[in-house]
């Protein structure tokens, strides 16, 4: 309860911060008008950026680098609000629409994908249609399957792509000598390894993907759960795939009695050897906590034979942004051939770009071929030769539900 | 101008924002709780949300875990209050150090004090270490499960180590006001330690025990950030139960996160009324 009211002060604090520049609520009016001409408007003005929080080396990066660059190039204050679950800033502006707030919003962006992407479409909550407004759109390449679609979910100018992120798991070689390297190997290892594993309880955003592997095992392969959101084949599956992970429960870290909540929980299990398997979506992340001493240096990442799940993530203006100028603009460093290296470096973050390399200028092009990889980060290309396409939204949903009703009770 | 204007006028900044933002946002929650909510196409109210939360089994199981945790944790607080508020109103060599050193929680968060209970008792923390390094226990992760455990142990005990001394600090500055001569004059008379304490000073500072530890049970009952923090998956705590389904990307459960919300603040109100009178008659008795 405490957190939504502070998320509610936090919103009325920002909406009534004073605005001494050009309130840029009226989007249409910002398409198609020349770059320079909205660079221009959004000078001396601020974006209120929400996003996930959970990670130091992302905050830095967004705070000191792109606030930085926003700062000192175009006069634009960056104020990042952390987030612990993207849904908090959708609600915000979901409760500001009700409210009838429609151009004075405290919301100027949310880094997002997934299901959260579905439901400011469905909730009109999105600023569509600007993309060919922003100079460094043309390094996007909208093509693209997995670009051009957000977990299933047609993106329709409404978003534009930031990063791109695949699934892994990592194991210490110090304790663990051979880790299983599928997911039909990891079921037979869960049993032979009692305690030694566990995962975050859905809707838990990484525990969720975990258990949608295990979903595509069961299925005999994704291909056949691609498409639009079917009862009978939903419940044909589902059965089998709770079945193995109730038949996995008591094998589990604390006998599976209890499923840690969050990633950052399975972290701090992995990093103090409760557990042998550490997995995120975001792979790069187990370079960052060796080089921080979270993890030890004998930490490695890998991926599996049969595949793992990769995606795209985004950033959204929402409808009733009163900033769109600025946040426009911020997108357009987010794209940037500088930016998106910074991002790529595994000091900073060691994230995959989600422009097309070979679309930047010849001396960013050689900055991107000069990033020495962490060594026990799992190579992006390795992982991408084995990687699995995310579900549409309703699957996601339906999944989540059921492994609540089935497993995690 | 009359006074009764002038008590109206002096009260009416604090309870315009009581008006607005409390009763505000709870109407606005009630209504969304009745499946109103025409932003997302829902304008035809009834009872569905409700009936989702009373047929669903994981309600009443969080239900009792929430109350197990306000209910255990209120009566341990107030018995350990009392007997600090006891040894800390004698004087004796050092008691402005030790009744510093006894309030000193009231000044640390309560996320801080479960940041520490982490480090402290989880079976990767420092009392499972130190048991493994001693041979108490052959290795850590068998040291008991003390927090995401079923019984909320761990919630627990964070909630008592907080509010130990908000109680104490209460019922000892009542005890001080009162002296001792009541005590004396029943000691005097024949009554046993005992007998002079749960008779002459107990219903005495019975007022202040009273409404401290309906402060307590109140806030343990809505609280929502340590049973996050140390709670297990399932069943969860009612505030965290109500909060997963305000986030659930389905906009349609929101009226249900928004009927949890009621039914707790309703709860409270029920438990809080049949406490008070529970304590009252015994107390009398």
């Amino acid at each position: 309860m405490k957190k939504i009211l502070g998320a509610a002060l936090l919103a009325t604090s920002v909406a009534f911060t004073p605005n001494a520049f050009a309130d840029t609520a009226d989007g249409k009016s910002l398409l198609g008008q020349p770059w320079e001409k909205i660079v221009e408007t959004a000078k001396g003005g601020q974006v209120n950026w929400f996003l996930w929080g959970g990670s130091d080396d992302i905050n830095k990066y967004v705070t000191e680098y792109v606030g930085g660059i926003l700062k000192n190039d175009y006069g634009i204050t960056l104020n990042r609000v952390g987030l612990t679950d993207t849904a908090e800033a959708v609600n915000i502006v979901l409760s500001e629409k009700e409210a009838g707030v429609t151009d004075k919003g405290s919301v100027d962006m949310i880094w997002i994908n997934g299901e959260n992407f579905r439901t400011m479409k469905q909730g009109g909550l999105a600023y569509c249609g600007y993309t060919d407004t922003l100079p460094n759109n043309k390094l996007v390449n909208w093509e693209n399957p997995a670009i051009a679609n957000d977990f299933g979910v047609p993106v329709d100018d409404c978003e534009v792509p930031w990063s791109k992120a695949q699934f892994a798991f990592a194991y210490d070689t110090a304790r663990t000598e051979k880790p299983p390297k599928s997911i039909g190997e990891l079921i037979e290892w869960v049993k032979a390894n009692p305690g030694q594993f566990t995962y975050p309880a859905p809707p838990d955003f990484n525990g969720s993907v975990f258990v949608r592997h295990v979903f595509y095992h069961a299925a005999g392969g994704v291909e056949n759960l691609l498409g639009d959101f079917d009862q009978a084949k939903f419940d044909e599956v589902s059965a089998k795939a709770w079945k193995i992970l109730n038949d996995m429960e008591p094998y589990l870290w604390r006998e599976g009695k209890t499923y840690p909540t969050s990633v950052n929980a399975l972290e701090q299990l992995f990093a103090n050897s409760e557990v042998a398997l550490y997995f995120n979506y975001e792979p790069a992340g187990v370079g960052l906590n060796i080089e921080n001493g979270t993890f030890p240096a004998t930490v490695k990442g890998y991926g599996l034979s049969d595949g793992t799940i990769g995606n795209t993530n985004y950033t959204i203006i929402p409808f009733n942004s009163p900033n769109k100028a600025a946040a426009l603009v911020l997108q357009n460093v987010l794209l940037s051939g500088a930016a998106q290296y910074e991002k790529a470096k595994p000091d900073v973050w060691g994230t995959q770009p989600a422009i097309e390399i070979s679309r930047t200028a010849d001396d960013i092009k050689a900055k991107f071929a000069s990033i020495k990889k962490h060594p026990a980060v799992a190579s992006a290309e390795e992982l991408a030769k084995n990687a699995l396409p995310e579900l549409q939204a309703s699957w996601i949903s339906a999944i989540e539900k059921g492994w609540v009703a089935n497993v995690g009770q | 101008m009359s006074d009764r204007l002038k008590i109206a006028l002096l009260l009416a900044p604090a309870l315009s924002i009581i008006g607005v933002l409390f009763f505000g946002g709870l109407l606005i929650g009630l209504m969304r709780s009745f499946n109103y909510m025409p932003v997302i196409g829902l304008t035809e109210p009834d009872l569905s949300a409700y009936i989702a939360v009373f047929t669903s089994r994981e309600f009443y199981l969080s239900f009792l875990l929430t109350f197990h945790i306000a209910f255990t944790s209120t009566v341990i607080s107030s018995i350990l209050a009392i007997g600090s508020a006891l040894l800390l109103r004698r004087t004796f060599v050092g008691r402005s150090l030790i009744n510093f050193l006894f309030q000193l929680n009231l000044t640390v968060p309560h996320l801080v004090g479960a940041i520490g209970m982490l480090y402290l008792f989880s079976q990767s923390g420092s009392f499972a270490r130190l048991g493994a390094e001693w041979n108490l226990i052959a290795k850590p992760s068998d040291f008991p499960a003390l927090v995401f455990d079923p019984y909320a142990i761990g919630i627990i005990l964070q909630y008592i180590w907080k509010e130990v001394p908000f109680i104490g600090v209460i019922v000892l500055a009542n005890m001080q006001s009162l002296g001792e001569d009541y005590e004396s004059v029943a000691r005097s008379l024949g009554a046993s330690k005992w007998q002079a304490f749960i008779h002459v000073l107990m219903p005495l500072i019975f007022p202040g025990v009273l409404s401290a530890s309906i402060i307590v049970f109140a806030f343990t009952f809505g609280a929502y950030e340590i049973p996050a923090i140390l709670g297990a998956s399932y069943p969860k705590a009612l505030p965290v139960l109500a909060y997963q389904k305000y986030t659930d990307v389905d906009l349609a459960a929101r009226p249900e996160a928004m009927a949890m919300a009621i039914v707790i603040a309703a709860l409270s109100a029920l438990m809080i009324y049949f406490y008070v009178r529970y304590m009252r008659r015994r107390i009398r008795s």
